[in-house]
């Protein structure tokens, strides 16, 4: 039976109160460790398609009659506009409409950095759009703009309110330890730089708005065009078959959905607007800077006794204040612990979610300070991150929880640093660093799959969720197939359209699996339940003592053993439908990921070079339903992270504010060959409270780590502390030279 | 827009020359570079290499697989750009690229572009210049170009011979070119003088596809002399007069950190020959 409850509901560590409807979840789990098809290694069902180029991506899209838009950016940080002449525009070939500020939703008046859309125009070609944009007379009001967090947070200039956390006697506990180490940790912008620049085409089908868009959330585009727009939601169609990369920056539809929207309304022609690489380096979205000030208190045995933070996250112009105290909160045992979080709202590009927003910031200050404090002990960070292990989430117990077993499995590794040391010479210095990964990823309800079975005895599971790349197609397939007792190759995955299937999660907050997949086998066992009611009056037999395995219907006896389709082909054309639906999340408990890395670089001391050579993950998300793309998951994050680590920022003029690197031979992303030996590993087991399939997600977990484990490894190796992320040349110089320093003022004390 | 492929030299008549066009595409796509007249020039220059010549339109791919190519240039062909672009992008193109300097990329109204003042000066100039870095602080991008002064390479063009060197010039108030080629002049060939040992060596920011922070070419000359050049620390390619005249580069408060990668890359090239 439906319920409705009031709930919390996460999001990429933002919680909010909703209701829901939630279903019972009946199915028992399955037995932990690989089964028929769930737990075994898979390739990618759309792999062929996507190589050969039949996977249709957004950006491949081109409707007949279709019109090119493009935005007018504002070239100031903080301006209004006084007057806008949208006519020159219109006068030139092949433009068909412009829109200014308020016509559009997203299409500001007041542009509060550098890159906001004020105005629009659709042309026939391209270049018109470009050369209509140089045509609009616009009359700028300068207004004052702030660029430097700090002084946004000084001036009170923020995003929400501070956010306060506090828990036990900091300062007393402060007092009382034996060793306490401070440290500031700052950490640059960063961009997703999807391979497919953000991007919509919207055209009117009778009264329906059709969405064409590249997207993370068909659900959620649906709702806000709609609500934007003032159209009933069912007027809306978002479709989103392929897409190339979001990595949280793709979660909702944003200005130049609403523009090609409202241009394709006027127009009465489908309406394109995809943002340029440059613009998709300004205005898509950013991991914002954030500055961390850093206190650890702890007894000379390695507990930790107090924890301090106080948090500032760049903001942007408009977003939200990521939850960078998180890890300090989260990841170990500590009675007391304060935190403060300033969200700065600066006349810079908007932040939005990328990749375990918060908490990848937040875990490289937490884990370079935690190695720090190591260091000052003089204990192993192994056995320190051990001995202050936490059992509960603040009281709340965890529904799983295997970081246990995750360092256990991160020993070998671990092992390796003795050995790897010893091949530093003069110039290069290795070093084996680690550090600890928590995150949520538990998905939620609701959401809700179809599986239809034809007589062909194939299925096809109908859902209109989206694959924004992660192997969702796959993983959902090989849900259903083990449900049914069928081949992988007979299960297809239909989805991407809201219009053609039920309501299911967005794709963020690595949720996909765990939310999806409960929805997926619930609907395959439901078909599963009917193909077995039909046998047993067919072959009049009991259900109870029927099965479906490897594509057969069998009686426990071994006496019926009928392919599937037979049972099926009696309808004829006819099909089977089952119908599934995410079942609860656990109440009262905590459902978290976990996991640990181990880095090995390698370190020029006189140029500053630093090369990671290999990472050894060990993640704990549950069950594992493909391995194959779980370690997909995992290199990719790690490489993601790498570049993180090293050479990706997003440079601002400190003048204008405007963004400097907008290329991508300016803004740097790791190369093939900047990617490290990675090794992945998984303690694969279902968490036992969590739906009946017991998965968590992977998308953003592997992630979180790296950065702090490539410093970590960085000290290992050279004795210098590196705060700042990226660790150019430039830091890597400057922690060298402050190590050299702080050596010889102890060489000089010593004397 | 018009595209016109002479075949000869004769046939040439104005208009921007393109060769692999991984620079000069990009450059108009930005609005950098205008042009009514693209001339494709792969019929005029030669390209191949041969006894002690290479023909400037080689690409850089050829180059980096080639044994006659000295040591320098090969190293410096090989860590340039991405195999796309070393397939495509030709030695004379290579030598006539623009910096990379964000702001003249992004037609920031600065010197390089006829303007008033270095944006790059008092803005954000973590790439920038140590050397000449006054008047405008760009850093010259060309890795080829810093082994072929290295290398004491000369050009043919379509109107006369110069040292590699002598195609570079500091911009000034007066002139804000980095190149001396005139209007309509056409690189040809390169002659490369026979060398005992050459070396580059390049500091990048990642491990491929980076244009050099730091570039150190270094040759051995048949009478002895040893000549040393640098990519990525001056507006144009920069001859460095011995070891110690890193001593005095002139750093901006943000490429402070190039010069001891200098100074170590020097180092290290100067015992590698």
């Amino acid at each position: 039976m439906a319920r409705l409850i009031r709930t919390e509901k996460e999001v990429e560590g933002r919680f909010e109160e909703v209701w829901l409807v939630v279903e019972e979840d009946a199915l028992e789990q399955w037995p932990a460790g690989p089964l028929s098809v769930v737990g075994r290694p898979a390739t990618r069902k759309s792999g062929p398609a996507r190589v050969r180029g039949e996977a249709r991506y957004t950006a491949d899209l081109r409707f007949p009659g279709m019109l090119q838009a493009a935005l007018l950016r504002s070239p100031h940080a903080h301006a209004r506009v006084k007057r806008i002449d949208l006519a020159p525009a219109l006068a030139l070939p092949g433009v068909r409409a412009a829109l200014g500020p308020g016509e559009a939703p997203g299409l500001v008046e007041e542009a509060g950095f550098v890159g906001a859309p004020v105005a629009a125009v659709a042309a026939d070609f391209p270049g018109q759009a470009q050369r209509a944009l140089d045509a609009l007379e616009v009359e700028w009001e300068i207004l004052d703009a702030v660029l430097d967090p700090e002084e946004a947070v000084a001036r009170g200039q923020l995003v929400g309110e501070p956010r306060r956390n506090e828990r036990g006697d900091v300062d007393r506990a402060l007092a009382e330890a034996d060793v306490v180490v401070e440290a500031t940790y700052r950490t640059q912008a960063v961009l997703h730089n999807s391979l497919e620049t953000h991007q919509a085409i919207c055209q009117w089908v009778g009264d329906t708005l059709e969405v064409h868009i590249s997207t993370q959330y068909v659900w959620g585009v649906r709702a806000e065009v709609a609500a934007q727009l003032g159209l009933p939601a069912d007027r809306v169609r978002v479709v989103c078959e392929y897409m190339g990369g979001g990595f949280g920056s793709k979660n909702g539809p944003d200005e130049y959905t609403f523009a090609a929207a409202e241009l394709a309304r006027r127009t009465g022609r489908p309406v394109r607007c995809a943002l340029t690489r440059r613009e998709e380096n300004v205005h898509a979205g950013n991991r914002n800077a954030t500055i961390q000030k850093l206190t650890v208190g702890a007894r000379s045995d390695g507990t930790i006794v107090a924890l301090a933070g106080e948090f500032t996250n760049s903001v942007g112009w408009s977003g939200w204040s990521s939850y960078t105290e998180g890890p300090m909160q989260m990841l170990y045992a500590c009675e007391n612990l304060r935190t403060v979080t300033y969200g700065a709202k600066v006349n810079t590009p908007p932040m939005k979610a990328f990749r375990a927003p918060g908490f990848v910031e937040g875990t490289f200050g937490l884990e370079c300070l935690l190695d720090e404090l190591a260091a000052r002990l003089d204990v192993d960070p192994l056995e320190l991150r051990r001995r202050n292990y936490a059992h509960a989430n603040d009281g709340t117990p965890f529904s799983s929880k295997n970081l246990e077993e995750c360092y256990r499995l991160a020993e070998k590794h671990w092992e390796r640093r003795h050995e790897v040391r010893a091949r530093s010479d003069a110039v290069w210095k290795h070093g084996v660093g680690m550090a600890s990964q928590i995150w949520f990823g538990g998905g939620g309800p609701p959401s809700y799959a179809w599986a239809r079975v034809g007589s062909d005895g194939r299925v096809a599971i109908v859902t209109a969720m989206q694959d924004i790349g992660t192997g969702t197609r796959t993983a959902m397939a090989q849900i259903a197939a083990e449900e049914l007792g069928l081949p992988l190759d007979r299960v297809d995955v239909v989805l991407g359209d809201t219009a053609r299937g039920p309501y299911a999660s967005i794709s963020a907050g690595s949720s996909t699996t765990p939310s999806m997949g409960p929805a997926v086998r619930a609907a395959a066992a439901d078909a599963k339940r009917r193909i077995l009611e039909i046998a047993a009056q067919r072959y009049h037999l009991e259900e109870r003592v029927l099965e479906l395995r490897d594509g057969l219907v069998l009686s426990r006896d071994g006496n019926l053993s009928v392919p599937v389709e037979e049972v099926v082909g009696l309808l004829e054309a006819a099909q089977i439908l089952g119908k599934g639906a995410r079942g609860p999340n656990p109440t009262g408990m905590s459902v978290l990921t976990f996991g640990v890395q181990v880095a090995e670089v390698a370190v020029d001391v006189e140029t500053g070079e630093v090369r990671v050579l290999r990472v050894a993950a060990i993640h704990d998300v549950g069950r594992i339903v493909n391995p194959l793309g779980a370690a997909s998951q995992v290199e990719g994050g790690i490489i993601q992270g790498v570049g993180h680590t090293l050479s990706e920022q997003r440079l601002l003029d400190p003048e204008t504010g405007a963004v400097l690197t907008t290329s991508l031979d300016a803004y740097r992303m790791p190369t093939m060959a900047d990617v490290p030996e990675i090794v992945s590993e998984f303690v694969d087991r279902p968490d036992e409270h969590l739906t009946s399939l017991g998965s968590k997600g992977l998308g953003e977990p592997p992630i979180i780590p790296v950065a702090a484990a490539i410093a970590n490894a960085i000290r290992d190796a050279t004795g210098a502390d590196v705060h700042e992320l990226p660790i150019s040349r430039e830091e890597m110089l400057r922690a060298l030279e402050a190590a050299t320093r702080r050596e010889r003022r102890g060489a000089a004390a010593a004397v | 827009m018009e595209l016109l492929r002479p075949s000869s030299v004769e046939q040439l008549d104005g208009g921007l020359f393109l060769h692999g066009g991984t620079e000069v595409v990009p450059l108009l796509r930005d609005g950098i570079l205008r042009a009514e007249r693209l001339v494709d020039v792969r019929g005029v220059v030669p390209r191949g290499i041969g006894d002690g010549v290479v023909g400037a339109g080689t690409t850089l791919a050829e180059l980096e697989v080639d044994p006659q190519v000295p040591d320098a240039l090969r190293e410096a062909c090989r860590l340039a750009a991405s195999p796309q672009l070393r397939a495509m992008g030709s030695l004379g193109g290579n030598l006539l690229q623009a910096t990379r300097c964000w702001y003249w990329r992004l037609a920031y109204p600065c010197r390089l572009h006829g303007g008033e003042r270095c944006h790059a000066r008092e803005g954000e100039h973590r790439e920038h210049a140590i050397f000449a870095n006054d008047f405008c602080a760009s850093a010259h991008p060309s890795d080829v170009a810093a082994a072929l002064v290295a290398l004491g390479a000369r050009l043919r063009t379509s109107r006369r011979e110069l040292a590699v060197e002598e195609l570079y010039r500091l911009p000034d108030e007066a002139d804000r070119r980095t190149t001396t080629l005139e209007e309509g002049e056409l690189l040809l060939e390169v002659e490369l003088p026979p060398v005992e040992a050459s070396v580059y060596l390049k500091a990048m920011d990642r491990a491929r596809w980076s244009f050099p922070q730091v570039g150190v070419a270094a040759a051995r000359h048949a009478d002895g002399t040893t000549r040393l050049a640098l990519a990525g620390v001056a507006p144009i390619p920069w001859l460095l007069d011995g070891p110690d005249a890193l001593e005095s580069a002139t750093p901006l408060e943000r490429t402070e950190w190039k010069v001891p990668v200098a100074r170590a890359l020097v180092r290290r090239a100067l015992a590698a020959l």
